[in-house]
Parts: structure tokens; sequence; C-alpha cells
């Protein structure tokens, strides 16, 4: 058995999931991870199955494309390196949120920090609705920041790289989204 | 993963509502440092305090920037002094006083509380020499406060007490006369104090407390008035039986952060966690107010008919929430309603919507009492004392705690205004009608047994 990786990316409609997982069942794939996301209309997924080791990728990406072609998808396959895998030190998890006006340049300058203090990245997302309610110009990072980071060192960057950006930013321990939130 | 709404929900209330952990409050035992030395006493307690209490302040705002909410006090209480240090005359007490002043202003304490005495069934010498230095120790200090409790529903009304709790109230306001009688800012008279609470000026370490313990006070009625806000534009139709339950749920999210912090601080402090105290307490800040809470349940004013039974149905659901987001919730967790530091209840008693008689009216559902009432200087003890008694048997016959922190201001009449600074806020005098028709009453002293709803055994 093998791994694979196959990244789909098109307009967003009703039938995509249904054509990649059958397409890769009609190879005897098995799925392993999926996660789909869409932003505005824009439809990206990412799956990760594993694959007989009598079949070529090249095979599963020609039936994955033929399925996924009639509704204007683009189709990424390559093989899954098991063994490259980044190492986080023990870390404890954060969320880091800015609120403020959008210009060009604010993921950039703030992730050249995060990357700076070696802290990773585990979930992003930013919307931008050019909305005069500040809420609706918000981008939120879920970060592991290594323990051994000095919180102030860190928070101290972050706030004036923010503060250079326009941002009003806010970083706070995961625990407290899951105290308020969830029972 | 966490989602949108959560982060968003979380920073609306970190960012326009004023949530914050109003207080954490060490509670120091003090009852191993008893001496007959009055001096070595005092080394004692700075020894201690100082091995405990270090670095409370340090490990608070290293806690709050972990998740990015203030813990705006850090308090100390102690056990009550007029039990630890029972040995002492007046001047002895005034010598504690002084000292516990000095070490919280050392170890960058907010507020001390504990110069305390528990009398509610009578008198010990410490209990006397306490209260006769109340008014000195008061004056001569910034940051003790002070607790009586006079009343329980075990006990009844110790009206002995209550009568010179009268006298020391206008003889602190006088020590303190430049200051508009900010002396009985820190001074309040209880009824059933609780052992545990975080807040000032009742806080004290109650003596079945262990050797030390972290307590949390959480506040939010910003929080609870958007809450309310925002449903009630959501749905228009809301009645208020759904408006109780965004109370409840609020409250629970609030006391969860609470808990939390408290939490984080004892385990790094390695001093056992106590209890979450969310109990709603305003400042004199726009939007940090709980009178404003009325008015978003539709009451033109605090004051207004129907403000008794908004706060009871507030009272309630604060505490609903609360108590399920905590199993260790104590204090006084309710809604306050201190009249000069909220700004719009100062707004109120002042253009007359809210009445003395009101407050006390509404004091018997709220967690308090008549908190920070500013009166009239030339009110007389006795009429003090009968406000007291008034507020104590509501106490007392309600089994719930109750207080009164009255501030007759000296050289200024009902209408005039009296401020206090910082927290503690200004307000409009209060008229209080038939003033000397108390004294009759108030001079058969003795104790009001306790009523039939404490023989429970």
């Amino acid at each position: 058995m093998k791994k694979i990786v196959v990244f789909v990316l098109g307009p967003d409609q009703p039938g995509i999931i249904a054509a990649v997982s059958k397409a890769l069942f009609e190879q005897n794939c098995n799925l392993e991870d999926v996660s789909q996301t869409i932003l505005q209309s824009a439809f990206v997924a990412i799956i990760i199955a594993s694959m007989q080791d009598s079949q070529t990728e090249k095979e599963v990406l020609a039936a994955l494309e033929q399925k996924t072609k009639p509704l204007g998808l683009f189709v990424h396959l390559r093989p899954m390196h098991a063994h490259i895998v980044h190492e986080q030190p023990a870390s404890e998890s954060f969320v880091i949120t800015t609120i403020g006006p959008d210009r060009a340049g604010l993921v950039a300058g703030i992730t050249e920090i995060l990357a700076q203090y070696k802290v990773n990245i585990t979930n992003l997302k930013a919307v931008f609705r050019g909305d005069p309610d500040p809420l609706h110009n918000i981008m939120y990072y879920e970060v592991d920041i290594p323990s051994s980071q000095d919180h102030r060192i860190l928070r101290d960057a972050l706030f004036e790289r923010a503060h250079q950006l326009g941002l009003d930013i806010t970083i706070q321990h995961r625990e407290i989204f899951e105290q308020i939130h969830r029972i | 993963m966490i989602t949108e709404r959560e982060i968003i929900a979380t920073l609306e209330m970190l960012k326009n509502e004023n949530l914050d952990v109003r207080t954490v409050t060490l509670g120091i035992s003090l009852f191993d440092c008893a001496s007959d030395d009055v001096d070595r006493f005092i080394s004692n307690v700075q020894k201690k305090m100082n091995r405990l209490a270090s670095n409370l302040v340090e490990v608070c705002d290293e806690v709050g920037l972990r998740y990015d909410i203030p813990v705006v006090n850090k308090r100390i209480a102690v056990s009550p002094i007029a039990v630890a240090a029972c040995g002492f005359s007046a001047e002895g007490m005034c010598k504690i006083a002084a000292a516990l002043d000095e070490i919280a202003s050392k170890l960058k304490i907010d507020f001390i509380g504990g110069f305390s005495a528990l009398v509610e069934k009578g008198f010990t010498k410490g209990d006397h020499a306490l209260i006769e230095a109340i008014p000195d120790a008061l004056a001569q200090t910034a940051r003790v406060c002070s607790s009586i409790n006079v009343a329980s529903t075990h006990a009844g009304i110790n009206m002995d007490a209550v009568a010179l709790m009268g006298k020391t109230i206008k003889r602190t306001a006088e020590r303190t006369a430049d200051r508009d009688g900010i002396g009985c800012a820190k001074l309040v008279v209880f009824a059933n104090i609780p052992q545990d609470v975080p807040f000032m000026a009742g806080a004290y370490l109650g003596v079945g407390e262990p050797d030390a313990v972290i307590n949390v006070g959480v506040s939010g009625p910003g929080v609870v008035r958007n809450a309310i806000d925002r449903a009630r534009a959501a749905n228009p139709k809301l009645d208020l039986g759904m408006l109780s339950e965004t109370i409840k749920r609020t409250a629970f999210k609030v006391t969860r952060i609470g808990e939390m912090i408290g939490r984080q601080v004892a385990n790094k402090l390695h001093i056992p966690f106590g209890v979450a105290d969310l109990s709603l307490a305003p400042t004199p800040n726009v939007g940090d107010s709980v009178g404003e809470i009325f008015q978003s349940l539709g009451l033109k004013s605090i004051g207004n008919p129907g403000s008794t039974a908004v706060l009871a149905m507030l009272n309630d659901a604060v505490k609903k929430g609360g108590v399920f987001a905590s199993s260790y919730v104590g204090g006084l967790s309710g809604a306050f309603i201190p009249v000069s530091e909220d700004l719009n209840i100062a707004e109120a008693a002042r253009t007359g919507q809210l009445t003395i008689e009101k407050l006390e009216a509404m004091t018997s559902v709220c967690s308090v009492g008549l908190d920070m009432v500013a009166i009239p200087g030339d009110t007389s003890a006795e009429t003090i004392a009968g406000i007291i008694a008034d507020e104590m048997a509501i106490g007392v016959i309600n089994s719930k705690a109750t207080a009164a922190r009255l501030i007759p201001v000296p050289g200024k009449k009902a209408g005039d205004k009296a401020s206090f600074g910082g927290l503690l806020g200004e307000a409009t005098i209060i008229n209080i009608p038939n003033d000397g028709g108390s004294a009759g009453f108030i001079s058969l002293g003795g104790r009001i047994p306790a009523p039939i709803q404490s023989f429970k055994n």
C-alpha cells in the first residue's frame, strides 16, 4: 500500500466530492483524510488516500480527471512521503486574532513574525468584507507556540508588527474558547 | 478547530463589553501569627504575607496575558483581625491596620480586607477594640477595608452592634471629612457575611477557610447588557423568560472564564483554588453599568416601578448560570447596585428616579445591599443605625447576605455631589427622610432573636 495526496480546485457546485470519491473508489483507493472548504465561490479539497502498490499514480489521476473535467475542476495528485514530517517542539495552542482595515501585506506581515519565532500555523482564516464593522475584517490564526518561547517577547514582537500594519491584535490561549463556548 | 463565531463572540466580550476578571483575592489565615506582643504579631504577619503573596501581582498579570483578559485588581483577604489579634487595644489595632496597609503597598496589592469583626451574637474584647479603632485606622490607611457582621439568620440582629456601627460610621466620615468621608467607602456592615467574598469592602478570610486560598471575582455587567440588546435586536418578540435564559447563558460564559483564570493563578502559586464569585459589579465607566441592564429590559430608569422584579430576575439568572459553570461558586454571586460606582445608578439617584426606599426594596432581591450610598452629613448616628437595622432584617429573614455601606458626607446635604475617586466613583447625596425618628427604637439595644426559619436542625 502506498499513499497519495489529491488536491481538487474549482468553482463550487453540487457533486464535486461525489465525483472525486467515486473515481477513487473505482481505482480501489481508500480515503483516509478529507478536508474541504469554500472561499467565496472557490472550492478546494485535500484528500489523503491509500492505493494498491500494483496501480500507478498516473492511472488514478487519469480516472480523476475524466470524472472532474465536466465540472471544470483542476485536480493534482502526488505521492505522499510519510517520512517527511515537521516535528514541532512541545508547544501550546493559541489563537491569534487581528482586526483592522484590509490592505496588502497583512498576512505576510504577521506570518513573518510567526515564522521567525518558530510558531506553526495549524489553521488560518482571513475574512475581508470591506465592511465598516471592524469584526468583518478579521484574520484568525490557530497556532502552536513552542513552550520554550517567552510569551512576552513573542507578544511584543506581534504587537509591534500589528501596530505597523494598523491592526488590533489579540493572542489568547485556546483553552478560553473551549471554556466559554463548550460544555 | 475553533469556529469564527466562537472567536468573534469572545472578542466582543473582551473588546466592547468590558469583560474582565475584577479581582483575584488571595485569602491568608493569620491565626498562626498570634502573639501577645503587637510588634511580634505584625512581624509574623509580614513574614507570612511576603512568603505567600510576593509574586501574586506578577502571576495574575502573566495569566491575564495568556488569555488577554485583564485581572484588574489583586487583593488580599485576611482572617478577621478582631479574632487573630483579639488581645490588643484599639491602639494596637490601629498599628496593625497601618502595617497591613504598608505590606499591601509593598506587594502592590490594591486592597486588603479583613479589618473585620463578627459580632452578630455579641462582642469580645478584640471586637470592641477593633470597632473603636475603625475611624482612625481607615483615615490613616488607603488600602485597608473593614467589614463588621452584626447579624445572621442563626443569631438574629445584634442591635447593640447596629447602634455602635451607626456611631462608628459617623466618626469614620468625620475623620475623613476632607475627602467626602471616604473612610466609610471602605467600611461595610453585614448580615450573613460569606466567608469567601473576593469583593471589597467585604472580603475577609473566614475561620473555616484553609491557610491560604485563591478566590476570584468576575464581573461583566456590560457583557450581560449587550447580550440582552443583541438578543432583543435579533428577535423583538423575546419575552422575559427568554431574556432570563440569555442572561443565564451569559453568566455561564463569564463564570467559566473566572474559574479558569483563578485555577491557573492558584496552580502557579501552589495555593488551593476556593471559589468563583460572579457578581455584576459596575465601575464608573460607560458600558460597565448594572443600571443600563434595567434600561435594556424596558425600564426608563432603574428605580422605576418594576425595578425590584427586574433585579430579582437578573440576580437569579446570574446565580443559575454561575452555578452551572462552576462547582465552586461562592461569595456574593449576583448583582450589585452600588450607587456611586455606577454612572447610570448615580444618575437615577440624582434625578430622583431612585430613592432610598426603592433602593432598600431592591436590596431584598440583590446580592448585597445598600452599597456606596452617599447620605447627608448631618444624618444622625441613630438614623444610620435604623437604616442598617432595616437592611440587616432583610438579610436575616431571607437567609441571604445583605450589607450597608453608607457614607454620611460631612458638610454636604441632599442634592450635593460627593466624589470618592477611581472605582469608588461619585454620587449625588440622596435624601434621607424622617431623620430623628429612629432614636427611641435604637436606644432599646439588645438582640433581635433569630427568626423561626433558622431552626432547621
